[in-house]
């Protein structure tokens, strides 16, 4: 490696594209017709897809017994699905608002997709506490509303703090999304020939004018939104961790829960949006906008994030040690030797091992490896769930209540469908709008500010 | 090279500071040493308060020096001495350390634990005297290291301008970090938790964490400020740059907010005896008060303060809540401590006076005699320029 | 032409140097209506322009403050006013646990307001019939090229003027720009019949969607299951016992508990001896009885006991309470009236149960007592 030149800041887009260029190469997917690629994948995804429709059906007309879930344990794949689906959605929200507030501009290439992805996948996950209450149509109880019944819903039930959270959470970033999408609706607008993709871009865009007097206050929104989107994805996976850490069951009642939840979720978003990613980039040629350098920024952030959740895997059980409380002792033991503990080592080596490879330059910039070691942390990250919510719930306080936990093919086709039903929007998504944001991609290309001399 | 155009004269930081940190560090001796021969146990408990507050102070100053080079920012490039200067307060750490380790079986209940107490006894193997020495000294050995290795390559870019000392910066702060989380933590755990052995939280890392790296930022905003003002920085630093010191100032106060948060109300909602025993000590008698104080402290007041863009801006504003700020995490390792020593009733007298006193001389000495000896900006580092020309 | 309105002057350049330039120089010339149109926002622009700080961020702030307010309150009253409920032992009013619900409509009320505050307030959008649009100078400022326009209503609009300043900032090109006249003189009416067809279907769409979810696809398989309970009902036929009925005798020799049978039955006068009134006379027992007696008692024997009632002449009168008689009765004599009935009275045993009935007794005793009372009770 030869020595990096600090004195210059380093081009987020590669080479020095025009920008009519980044227009035509960005809206290009959806100006043109479908491929028979993408029609194979679209059918792979929608075979999945009825996985999940056949699974909910049976679940639907069977009730939640031809699920697994057993008396201690009552919160199964259900539950381990909602938060690994929570969890994948906050790399979106931290790419656009986070890194936002810390003006990383390398975010820009990836900040549109990877928004649209915590859309998707908070949708997925929204489904699983719906499905788990059992009769999903009754859900609108879950709303305080003033009902025939005169009776209002539990705010001190942190499940409750959940309804309100991921609902705000989509909301919210639904709306990020959205402003983020009107200038490119309307430069599309201005694009296409199309007659009604014309109407349907006007409408959309609002006739959006590119005026600097709407820029500013434009900007202004957007890091309005960015602060407030911070603290709410934070917020979030600190309540879904509340879900299990308000309670009293050995090895989710600990304090550290929220910030771990939190970087754990980061992790396996950022795992799930670089494997989307690197087949992106690939596909609709955007190497030059979504460059390695993201991409090893990605890896960078995957190793911190990473070892911030094997420091607490290591907190717990160090915790578990010191506390001198029988109850945790055990149930740590059990995690690491019992029953389970194929699920637990599976999770140390896919989320603590695995990301410990990106110290070396040459891995962190190697895009087979870093999308081997990217499948690897969302398949340890959804064990981690597993391991949390099925080894606590199957060995509690009570031996003679003890029991093993086994999925049926239902939780297994309700699973895997999940991601039939992710992909699927992804890729309409890929053919309905840009996934990059053309506006901030041409603000960051080389020569797009005004040198800086001083008027 | 850029920094040929980069204009800057060192100059010393005027008599009267030296003559300021002696007076407090005379004050604060005279009031210690008197605390120690009045009620020693209490002393060593107000020199807990000290030690931890030091260790924020000095190592996460050299977190804020790591990160920097880890996240490739510039526009604390030009500050960056100060976090050097404060993070050199590590070599300064024995000297209240050692009274300290004269007194242990004063603070620690479970040096000599109750043969029948079955949970203390189990703690031994971690709890217990000499494995305690050995972290404490092998923490400080670490930090020192660290230390050594990034201000010397720091200093030797002063006149070589070598961007190959940056890239090895780069890799020396990436091996800290690991050891920073892990030696912050356990820090956390032997001084603050371990005074009352029977509670334990796993956050309770995090939460001395985010009060170090607060209590860090508000000592150098501090400096930056005052200097910057005064003329001892460089030229052309814009306020967009204070902008920035702000903002980091105003998430980590959200981020301690929310970690104590947590805990708190974490332990509340499970109300388990095991564990509400600890917020109950502090919920007692006068501790109410100390701990509503806190929330208005560390969170209210700084977070109401900051909230603008413009305060963020203005130097007055931003000195008045880092100092505001600096005083509450002292505040805060108050409120950890010294519930243990005395319950119910507050532990407040001319004893507790003596060593933010001691603290405050020993802050403005290092910096003081750092400044003289070396550049207070590190003019041959490559980010330099883009620093100065920082712009949001 | 010339019966086209003029909008304003326009240019574009390349570079985004050269546009800060213009703005600057548009902006130091004294225009007051003008705007720059770039592809995406340029650094130094606002200054450039001399554009004040957005203001949204104080609608981020009222709003954010009312959220917060507003879900407390609201948390406020629902847990700790209008549905108190002790869960797992804290207190009503829960501050901590409310925390989380009031960050998030914080931000939610925060994060929505500011977004249509800047779209429909500030921005005064949707608006695709403005003068702008449709033009060839807006699709090269949404590409790649960077605009200044300034308005014709601008006091010191000239056009030639601005031409020529346009020219010596070394614009690429320049434009006048038009109002549409079709636009402007177009006038929406609300009650085109398109509109109010669409409007109809609408409806009909909603209310009968909401017709069907709730009145026929509630009923019907799976979601009617809960419905379906294997469970035996009262007077329902059994398919398990052979007599086919789902309602058993008990089992003989035993009793039910708080069902001890009556043992008088058509014996009062021996019940007036036996039976024994176990109640006290408490404030709780007279406001029991009192509230019984009014409800079963008082059709026929009146609020008063006095047989003063509705009925009085359209059946045998009911007798008075306060005779001789029945003021000498026992206790026990007049719960075998209530449990068994007496001439035309039916028994009240299923209406009024065991303590019910003496709690009667005890305030028909009040009530003769209030007739006949004597000094002492004046005391």
């Amino acid at each position: 490696m030869t020595a990096a030149d600090f004195t210059k800041e380093l081009s987020v887009i590669e080479g020095k594209p025009a920008l009519r260029e980044l227009d035509e190469l960005i809206s290009k997917p959806l100006e043109t017709k479908p491929n028979k690629k993408f029609y194979i994948a679209l059918s792979i995804t929608l075979s999945l897809f009825s996985l999940l429709v056949i699974g909910l059906g049976l679940t639907f007309y069977y009730g939640i017994g031809m699920w697994g879930n057993n008396n201690p344990v009552g919160w199964a794949f259900d539950i381990v699905n909602f938060v690994f689906w929570v969890g994948i959605g906050h790399a979106g929200t931290l790419i656009s608002a986070i890194l936002f507030l810390f003006r990383q501009k390398w975010r820009t290439g990836i900040a549109r997709f990877a928004e649209g992805m915590t859309i998707f996948a908070v949708m997925t996950a929204g489904m699983f506490p719906l499905i788990h209450v059992g009769r999903p149509w009754l859900a609108g109880y879950l709303f305080p509303y003033p009902n025939q019944h005169s009776l209002w819903v539990n705010f001190t039930s942190p499940l409750l703090w959940d309804v309100f959270a991921v609902s705000t959470y989509l909301t919210v970033s639904l709306i990020f999304w959205y402003v983020g999408l009107i200038p490119d609706l309307a430069i599309l607008r201005e694009k296409t020939t199309h007659k009604i993709k014309k109407v349907i871009y006007s409408v959309f865009s609002l006739g959006w004018r590119f005026s600097n007097r709407h820029w500013q206050h434009y900007e202004m929104v957007y890091l309005i939104l960015a602060g407030f989107a911070t603290p709410l994805v934070l917020s979030v996976h600190t309540i879904v961790s509340f879900d299990f850490a308000v309670s009293i069951i050995p090895g989710w009642h600990t304090t550290i829960f929220p910030p771990y939840f939190v970087a754990g979720a980061v992790f396996s978003g950022f795992a799930m949006v670089q494997n989307v990613l690197i087949i992106v980039r690939k596909i609709f040629n955007y190497e030059h906008i979504i460059t390695l350098d993201t991409l090893e920024k990605m890896n960078k952030i995957m190793l911190l994030t990473g070892s911030l959740v094997g420091y607490a895997y290591a907190m717990e059980f160090f915790i578990a040690w010191y506390s001198g409380v029988e109850a945790e002792r055990f149930t740590f033991l059990n995690r690491a030797l019992g029953p389970y503990a194929w699920a637990y080592w599976i999770m140390i080596t896919c989320n603590v091992v695995s990301p410990q490879f990106f110290w070396v330059r040459k891995i962190r910039r190697s895009i087979p490896v870093m999308f081997v070691i990217a499948i690897f942390v969302n398949i340890g990250m959804w064990f981690e769930r597993f391991v949390i919510i099925v080894t606590s719930l199957s060995r509690d306080f009570l031996p003679s209540s003890w029991a093993y936990y086994k999925p049926t093919y239902v939780d297994a086709m309700i699973l895997i469908g999940s991601f039939g039903f992710f992909f699927t929007w992804i890729l309409l998504f890929t053919k309905a709008l840009p996934v990059v944001s053309m506006a901030e991609v041409k603000a960051v290309v080389d020569g797009a500010q005004p040198s800086h001399k001083e008027h | 090279m850029s920094s040929s155009s980069i204009e800057y004269q060192k100059k010393d930081l005027p008599d009267k500071i030296r003559l300021a940190g002696f007076a407090l560090l005379a004050a604060g001796l005279l009031l210690v040493i008197a605390g120690y021969l009045v009620n020693p146990a209490r002393a060593a408990f107000n020199n807990i308060i000290g030690f931890s507050f030091l260790v924020s102070i000095a190592v996460g100053s050299l977190f804020y020096v790591a990160i920097e080079y880890l996240s490739g920012a510039v526009w604390s490039t030009p500050f960056r001495r100060i976090g050097e200067f404060l993070s050199s307060i590590i070599y300064l750490l024995p000297l209240l350390l050692i009274p300290l380790l004269l007194n242990v079986d004063k603070i620690f209940h479970w040096t000599h634990p109750d043969p029948a107490d079955k949970t203390l006894v189990g703690k031994a193997p971690y709890l217990n005297v000499s494995f305690f020495v050995i972290r404490v000294i092998a923490f400080i050995v670490i930090w020192a290291l660290f230390h050594f290795l990034i201000a010397r390559n720091s200093k030797k870019q002063d006149s070589k301008q070598d961007s190959s000392l940056t890239a090895k910066n780069i890799k020396i702060s990436a091996v800290f970090m690991p050891f920073f989380t892990l030696t912050i933590s356990f820090t956390a755990i032997d001084w603050l938790m371990s005074l009352e052995p029977h509670w334990f939280s796993t956050i309770f890392g995090v939460y001395y964490f985010s009060g170090t790296v607060l209590a860090a930022l508000a000592a150098a905003t501090i400096f930056i400020i005052l200097l910057n003002e005064n003329g001892y920085l460089i030229k052309g630093i814009h306020s967009d740059s204070y902008y920035s010191l702000g903002a980091l100032l105003f998430a980590f106060t959200n981020f301690w907010a929310y970690i104590a948060f947590s805990q708190f109300l974490l332990i509340w909602y499970a109300n388990l005896p095991e564990e509400t025993f600890w917020f109950l000590a502090r919920w007692e008698g006068g501790w109410k008060f100390i701990s509503v104080g806190l929330i208005i402290v560390k969170f209210l007041i700084p977070y109401i303060g900051l909230l603008s863009q413009p305060s963020k801006m203005n130097p007055k504003r931003l000195l008045a809540m880092a100092g505001v700020i600096l005083f509450a995490h002292y505040y805060d390792l108050y409120w950890l401590v010294m519930p243990n020593y005395g319950k119910g009733e507050i532990i407040f007298s001319w004893n507790e006076f003596g060593f933010p006193l001691l603290c405050a001389g020993i802050i403005i000495l290092a910096v003081f005699y750092k400044s003289k000896k070396e550049n207070i900006i590190p003019i041959g580092d490559p980010k330099l320029k883009r620093g100065i020309d920082f712009r949001l | 032409m010339s019966d086209k309105i003029l909008y304003g002057c326009a240019a574009v350049f390349n570079t985004p140097d050269e546009i800060t330039h213009a703005a600057e120089k548009v902006a130091n010339a004294g225009y007051k209506k003008f705007d720059v149109h770039t592809p995406y926002p340029v650094h130094g622009m606002d200054d450039a322009m001399k554009l004040a700080p957005s203001k949204l961020g104080y609608v981020a702030l009222v709003f954010g403050l009312s959220g917060t307010l507003g879900a407390l309150f609201t948390l406020w009253w629902i847990s700790a006013v209008d549905y108190p409920i002790v869960i797992g032992g804290k207190p009503f009013f829960s501050f901590p646990a409310y925390i989380p619900v009031m960050f998030e409509l914080t931000v939610l009320s925060a994060a929505i307001a500011t977004v249509l505050a800047m779209l429909f307030i500030f921005f005064k959008l949707p608006n695709n019939s403005h003068p702008l649009h449709g033009t060839e100078y807006m699709k090269k400022v949404s590409s790649d090229k960077y605009g200044i326009s300034i308005q014709a209503d601008d006091p010191q609009f000239d056009k030639e003027k601005i031409k020529e300043l346009f020219e010596t900032l070394n614009a690429a090109k320049i434009y006048l720009i038009h109002w549409d006249n079709d636009e402007l003189n177009h006038k929406h009416k609300i009650l085109e019949p398109k509109f109010l067809a669409f409007l109809f279907v609408v409806a009909l769409i909603s209310s009968g969607t909401a017709y069907f979810t709730l009145n026929k696809l509630m009923f019907m398989v799976p979601f009617n299951w809960m419905m379906d309970q294997p469970k035996q009902s009262a007077q329902q036929k059994s398919l398990i016992f052979d007599d086919g009925f789902g309602m058993r005798n008990p089992v003989p020799g035993t009793v039910a508990r708080g069902y001890l049978p009556y043992q008088f039955k058509g014996q009062p006068d021996l019940a007036g001896e036996k039976l024994v009134n176990p109640v006290p006379i408490s404030n709780e027992s007279l406001k029991l009885g009192g509230q019984k007696f009014d409800i079963y008692c008082s059709p026929c024997h009146g609020y008063h006991g006095d047989g003063a009632s509705r009925l009085r002449g359209q059946f045998p009168n009911p007798p008075s309470l306060h005779s001789d008689k029945v003021r000498k009765w026992s206790d026990g004599r007049i719960f075998a009236v209530i449990t068994d009935g007496q001439n035309i009275m039916p028994s009240y045993s299923t209406q009024l149960s065991v303590e019910e009935r003496w709690a009667v007794i005890n305030y028909v005793r009040a009530l003769q007592r209030a007739l006949n009372a004597k000094e002492s009770d004046l005391q």
